[in-house]
């Protein structure tokens, strides 16, 4: 085989989840009515914002060799917060902080400080202690939950202070300005994985950990470090919806945490760590609502999305040990 | 004669009960190959991560560049200027050649104050590594894991060729390699050595020793028991040693190059 042809099978197999997406779109186009419209897409675009954002800090802690099951609690948390804060009626305090170009930021990393907080947490108990990452977050996923519940007293927020309200309303080339927050997220972190030495240092202590320690890589800040960053990421994720549904429930998110999972698997991140690229791990969220989108045109019960969910990560992992073999077979 | 390099002054290390090094005392020159010889359990290994960081000497002091040292993590040796190359390999299979070659040194280029790794230098460099070595590896941009053994501990061969610094451990380095490699990394060795690179190399097997190092240091039971000119022994004697004299007889009806005694106590 010609180096070229074999580069371009590479590439290919590399970004098979793209295909998969564009293939599924167009299928959906000419088979689902009124799929096929600018609406649809820009739709698909701000469904998959929320799961988008933290499925990149859950995709960043799984390539390094953990897991983290605590984003959804933790993006729930930052929502409350927000909602709490800056909402008016509810529960909500109510607070302004002037105009947007203040208010947005502040309240943002408002919510991303929440997410630090949780995440530095994390961190400490997996990589200080030496604690099981699957236990530890788990017990954030049901503490931080009922930390939201506990501050809400069950109840909710309602109408978000106008000024941050505004990203949910106005739009960009007819796409809600909330939507680019994922697209943005997803250039940077793709970005800083593949071509700073943090991102490579994440993926080689995913791969092997003893060998970064004895090459002089401070394996242990790293770790550490992508749980403050899936904490921050939650938190962002967890303003946008507060943005999104002008306040914050107690149960708002119940659920995010599958989906991101999903399209972490979907987007070809190994679970065993040191194995994926984010900017598949974004082909795998669109690909999520994308079909979710097609069943809700198609006005079939809602369940089905998670039947599809299921089989599609079963697929996804069938997928990746045939790509290995096939790949084995080209080298 | 030149200042030592590396002295070791009554280094003791024990495990709970187990008493691993009972007293070592050693030294190492800027360009010299020194090999350390010893049967399975004898404390080499306990020894090497000593001088590379990985484990601190219950007593005893570490002398390197002329300065007493207490390295506590494998990153403070290596800033040092102590490299290793490790008998279980110290390579991330998930990520490409020229990755692993780089591991922990990338060459970066600030941009905004933000480091962005320079990929294209670091292959160049890659390949004119590995060409010079005489390795061949199809790509540079495969992962690792679909490499041979041999191709993996050529990786890490060049990589201390190539960064050297001053003292060079290599714990049992050809484990994994063909004749031929082999040959090529005890030339590997003499030209790092050649550089005023002190080196030492842990090996069982004899006929290496010997044809590398330019002094052999066994060590029995966590001590020195012998430390020798390589002109000045032969290989009988060295067995010998290593063995607390059990095999000598074993040994003597062999011939003058043998190295079945060793051989056979092979892998750790």
């Amino acid at each position: 085989m010609t180096p070229a042809r074999r580069r371009m099978l590479e590439f290919l197999l590399d970004n098979l989840v793209w295909l998969m997406l564009i293939a599924v779109l167009v299928i959906f186009s000419l088979t689902v009515p009124r799929y096929f419209q600018f609406g649809i897409f820009a739709n698909i675009l701000e469904q998959s914002t929320y799961v988008g954002v933290m499925a990149i800090g859950l995709a960043i802690v799984i390539i390094s060799g953990n897991l983290d099951l605590s984003v959804e609690s933790t993006a729930a948390l930052a929502a409350m917060i927000t909602g709490l804060l800056f909402a008016s009626s509810g529960i909500g305090m109510g607070l302004t902080l002037g105009p947007s170009f203040i208010a947005i930021p502040l309240s943002m990393l408002i919510a991303m400080a929440v997410g630090v907080v949780i995440g530095f947490i994390n961190g400490f108990f997996v990589i200080k202690v030496g604690m099981s990452a699957f236990i530890v977050t788990l017990a954030s996923f049901i503490w931080v939950r009922g930390l939201v519940v506990a501050i809400s007293g069950g109840r909710s927020a309602q109408s978000l202070d106008p000024a941050i309200r505004v990203l949910g309303v106005e739009r960009l080339f007819g796409v809600p300005l909330l939507a680019w927050f994922a697209v943005l997220c997803f250039v940077i972190f793709s970005l800083i994985m593949a071509k700073t030495p943090f991102g490579r240092y994440i993926t080689l202590v995913g791969g092997n950990e003893v060998a970064t320690y004895r090459a002089g890589i401070p394996a242990n800040k790293i770790l550490w470090m992508s749980f403050v960053i899936a904490g921050a990421l939650a938190g962002l994720a967890g303003w946008l919806l507060a943005i999104r549904t002008s306040g914050a429930t107690a149960n708002l998110g119940t659920g995010m945490l599958f989906n991101a999972f999903a399209a972490v698997v979907i987007g070809g991140v190994s679970l065993k760590g040191g194995i994926g690229k984010l900017p598949g791990v974004y082909a795998g969220v669109l690909l999520i609502y994308s079909i979710h989108t097609a069943i809700n045109l198609m006005r079939l019960p809602a369940h089905w999305t998670q039947v599809i969910l299921g089989l599609l990560v079963l697929a996804a992992v069938l997928l990746d040990t045939l790509k290995l073999r096939l790949r084995e077979k080209l080298l | 004669m030149t200042e030592p390099l590396l002295k070791l002054t009554d280094i003791t290390r024990h495990f709970g009960a187990i008493q691993a090094l009972r007293g070592i005392d050693m030294e190492v020159r800027p360009g010299e190959v020194v090999a350390l010889l010893g049967d399975n359990g004898a404390g080499k290994s306990t020894l090497v991560k000593i001088i590379s960081g990985g484990l601190k000497p219950s007593s005893g002091t570490v002398f390197f560049d002329g300065q007493e040292r207490h390295f506590g993590s494998p990153s403070e040796a290596k800033a040092a200027g102590i490299e290793t190359v490790y008998q279980d390999l110290s390579l991330c299979v998930n990520a490409d050649v020229v990755a692993n070659f780089f591991m922990g040194r990338e060459i970066t280029k600030k941009f905004f104050g933000i480091p962005v790794l320079q990929e294209k230098e670091m292959e160049a460099i890659t390949a004119k590594a590995i060409k010079e070595a005489g390795t061949k590896i199809p790509s540079l941009r495969t992962n690792v894991e679909h490499l041979s053994g041999g191709q993996r501990q050529a990786i890490e061969l060049n990589r201390f060729v190539h960064f050297g610094g001053k003292l060079v451990l290599l714990d049992e380095p050809f484990a994994a390699l063909g004749v031929e490699q082999t040959a090529k990394g005890l030339e590997m060795i003499r030209k790092v050595a050649e550089r005023g690179v002190g080196v030492i190399v842990i090996t069982h097997i004899m006929a290496q020793a010997f044809q590398v190092a330019d002094r052999i240091v066994v060590i029995r039971q966590g001590k020195v028991a012998g430390d020798i000119e390589t002109e000045k022994t032969t290989p009988e004697q060295a067995v010998e040693l290593i063995t607390g004299g059990t095999l000598s007889i074993a040994g003597a009806g062999r011939g003058h190059a043998s190295t079945d005694p060793v051989q056979q106590g092979k892998g750790s």
